[in-house]
């Protein structure tokens, strides 16, 4: 009796901490189906709500034209993501087509096509070359490029106008005043919008260490852990103790943050293609500019981000599919209404030729050619990124040194 | 003593004091299930078909999981997922080695001590209160149940809307109040300690349901007769409750206290929503730092490790509250 019981209760709470761990089995089936058809399985984020509904209508359109293919989608949060990833590849079911970030891990274990191999030719030469060499690995591409987006400083015009700032600020000292003045006007107004918390750390980080001519490093070498990173980091610092920011940006998310930016209550902010849209929907009548991100010293300089797709190496019959579905994605007719209902920019040439007449993404052409990527063909990156994320934000309080050299031990530790 | 609570106690009174075959007690239990247990072999055959389903279920469930982390564990799994082999025990070198592990296990104790105890202290008192009988009281019983059969994530996310700066209506009230004197409120699930705060007192309102009705059966079997020769004895209220209803409370409390400790070692959302955007490892207890072990530096291997380390502890926590507590030794 006395005995059952106890064993009861560790039962009880083996199994109560176990469904933490162990949720490494994905169901799910793959392969080719009765009738002989090839069914490609397709994992991909949800970047909108539109997501889902796109990438059907590819799929139909694609599926009618190549009878004997089937696609399967499979829509996952960004959250989720990269979890689900390397639970499916642990599980020995990765999905055949992913659509994601970073990717220079799986190529190092030797699971992806060569982007050669996936494409027709005339795909892989429309592809713009500055992006296809992000997406290499020792000189062989592994990945297509999907969609770019670059930053841009939003500027909430009447709130620089009540605080008396004529023009917005191009470098780090006017931007500095700037935001110290439209804090000073109280009511809860911030001047800049810093978004240090673990949604997007990384990004925030980059915009000033990078502005203040550093750099994450490349694809040999992770390098947060240098001095050409702390004139960055200490700028944030002055920003904070200066008071020209929100309260607590070490904890904040850029996402429920520019929620505030779209409200009005924001002078400035760094934002994204799609924030023009979300401020059409929601606020209309916001008087707002897009101007360059300003830097130490005045330079141009935009954080570009590219997600690429990617195919899996499953099984070797499965390639012509992938190659045809490819194709069929990158035609312009295909491609560029996808591209441009997420509001991304495109990565093909032909379709920046299609999109250059775009008055709401010309702001973010513009500073494209100046756009400096994540090295995201690290094989470290992936371990880098989540240090940003978890680490980061902890500038605000502690010394900008001990940060980066905290994030360069974890990501070297990956 | 209300009618209604002498009929709810009556059959309940009756239970408790049912003949039990095989002589009575405590003592006549453990010598009369080792000679039942003798013959062995072939009892345990006929009973293998009515406990298979069982059997293959904490097969399946608990102990197949339990050896995939075990093993897990010992591996160095990549970052994309793929097993590159044994690595002995590293990934628990790792583990322990890490420098925010003490601090981290540190609060975890402190999670669940603070939690289960202001859980069961205040249950005790709901429990009481639903115990006697008042007008509606059917539809505050039903009340208290909501919490439980909201979704924690749910509860968790209106605090934590609600605490948000600029647009969270108990920032708003406190701001409106005057308690805070910034306009946007103030930051609470963006700072280390009021964030773990928090979620301390969310895990709390979240226990209270299973706890305080725990409890209330507890009360519902204490023998109405035992209270009123207390009364006729001229007992005081408190000396009442605390000599007699109290003791006859130790069954049922001391399943509430056991299971509320492993529930509330184990509990992940809580913490995950409110002190998720906080950087650094000033909020984590041992759950939320498998979580970011797994989400933030896709080391599946380490997370394995520090999952069986806390398995580990909460069977040791179990083990030493059996041995010492001894929540099925009858009153």
């Amino acid at each position: 009796m006395k005995k059952s019981h106890r064993f009861g209760a560790i039962a009880l709470a083996a199994a109560a901490t176990l469904t933490l761990a162990s949720c490494g089995f994905g169901g799910g089936s793959s392969g080719g189906d009765a009738s002989g058809k090839t069914t490609l399985n397709l994992l991909v984020p949800s970047y909108s709500d539109n997501t889902q509904g796109l990438w059907e209508d590819v799929i139909s359109g694609f599926e009618k034209a190549n009878p004997d293919i089937a696609v399967e989608l499979e829509v996952q949060s960004w959250d989720n993501l990269e979890s689900v990833i390397a639970t499916k590849i642990q599980g020995g079911e990765a999905p055949d087509i992913y659509n994601g970030g970073p990717f220079a891990g799986f190529a190092a274990d030797d699971l992806l096509y060569p982007a050669k191999d996936v494409v027709s030719s005339d795909t892989y030469s429309d592809f713009q070359d500055a992006f296809l060499a992000n997406a290499e690995v020792d000189g062989t591409a592994y990945a297509l490029p999907l969609i770019a987006s670059a930053r841009a400083l939003f500027v909430n015009n009447a709130l620089l106008e009540q605080a008396g700032v004529a023009a917005p600020p191009t470098n780090w000292d006017e931007l500095l005043d700037a935001a110290t003045k439209v804090s000073a006007l109280g009511g809860g107004v911030a001047g800049y919008g810093m978004p240090l918390g673990s949604e997007e750390a990384q990004a925030e980080a980059a915009v000033w260490l990078w502005g203040g001519g550093g750099s994450f490093g490349d694809a040999s070498e992770i390098t947060v852990d240098d001095p050409a990173n702390l004139p960055g980091a200490e700028q944030i610092k002055k920003m904070i103790d200066a008071g020209a920011t929100q309260a607590d940006p070490g904890s904040t998310n850029r996402s429920p943050l520019m929620d505030i930016f779209v409200q009005g209550k924001i002078g400035m902010q760094v934002g994204l293609p799609p924030t023009v849209g979300q401020i059409a929907e929601n606020n209309p009548e916001l008087d707002y500019s897009i101007v360059p991100i300003p830097t130490k010293d005045g330079s141009a300089f935009t954080l570009g981000v590219m997600d690429q797709l990617m195919a899996f190496k499953n099984d070797d019959s499965k390639k012509d599919a992938i190659t045809k579905f490819f194709d069929y994605y990158y035609s312009a007719d295909v491609y560029v209404p996808w591209v441009q209902t997420e509001g991304f920019l495109p990565v093909t040439k032909s379709g920046a030729e299609a999109l250059s007449g775009e008055e709401a993404l010309k702001p973010f052409l513009d500073v494209l050619p100046d756009a400096q990527f994540y090295p995201s063909t690290n094989p470290k990156w992936s371990a880098t990124d989540g240090a940003f994320k978890s680490l980061f934000g902890q500038i605000q309080t502690k010394p900008a040194q001990d940060v980066l050299t905290e994030i360069q031990a974890q990501a070297d530790a990956g | 003593m209300s009618s209604t609570t002498d009929t709810s106690s009556n059959p309940a009174g009756a239970a408790s004091g049912r003949p039990r075959p095989g002589g009575a007690g405590r003592a006549g239990n453990a010598p009369g299930g080792a000679a039942r247990g003798k013959p062995g072999g072939r009892d345990l055959v006929k009973a293998l078909p009515w406990i298979a389903p069982a059997l293959a279920l904490i097969l399946g469930v608990v102990l197949f999981p339990a050896g995939v982390m075990f093993f897990n564990s010992t591996r160095d799994i990549s970052q994309s997922g793929v097993d590159k082999g044994s690595v002995g025990f590293d990934n628990y070198v790792e583990v322990f080695s890490f420098p925010y592990f003490w601090p981290i296990f540190l609060r975890t104790i402190v999670w669940v001590v603070v939690v289960v105890v202001f859980t069961v202290l205040i249950s005790l008192g709901i429990a009481q209160i639903l115990n006697k009988a008042f007008p509606g009281r059917r539809i505050v019983r039903l009340v208290v149940i909501i919490p439980w059969a909201a979704s924690v994530v749910m509860t968790t996310m209106v605090v934590y809307y609600g605490l948000e700066p600029y647009f969270g209506v108990i920032n708003k009230f406190l701001v409106d109040v005057g308690l805070i004197d910034t306009p946007e409120g103030y930051g609470w699930t963006r700072n280390p300690m009021t964030a773990f705060i928090w979620s301390i007192v969310i895990a709390i309102f979240v226990s209270l349901p299973f706890t305080t009705y725990t409890i209330l059966a507890g009360l519902a079997t204490v023998p109405s007769d035992t209270i009123e020769a207390a009364k006729m004895d001229g007992a005081s209220p408190a000396r009442t409750y605390f000599t007699v209803v109290l003791p006859q409370l130790r069954g049922a409390l001391s399943v509430a206290v056991l299971i509320n400790i492993i529930n509330v070692f184990n509990s992940l959302p809580i913490l995950k929503v409110m002190t998720g955007s906080i950087p650094g490892y000033d909020a984590d207890t041992i759950m939320t730092m498998i979580f970011k072990y797994i989400q933030n530096q896709h080391k599946v291997d380490v997370a394995s490790a520090l999952s069986v380390v806390a398995f580990l502890i909460v069977i040791v926590i179990v083990a030493v509250y059996v041995k010492v507590v001894k929540p099925t030794r009858e009153v």
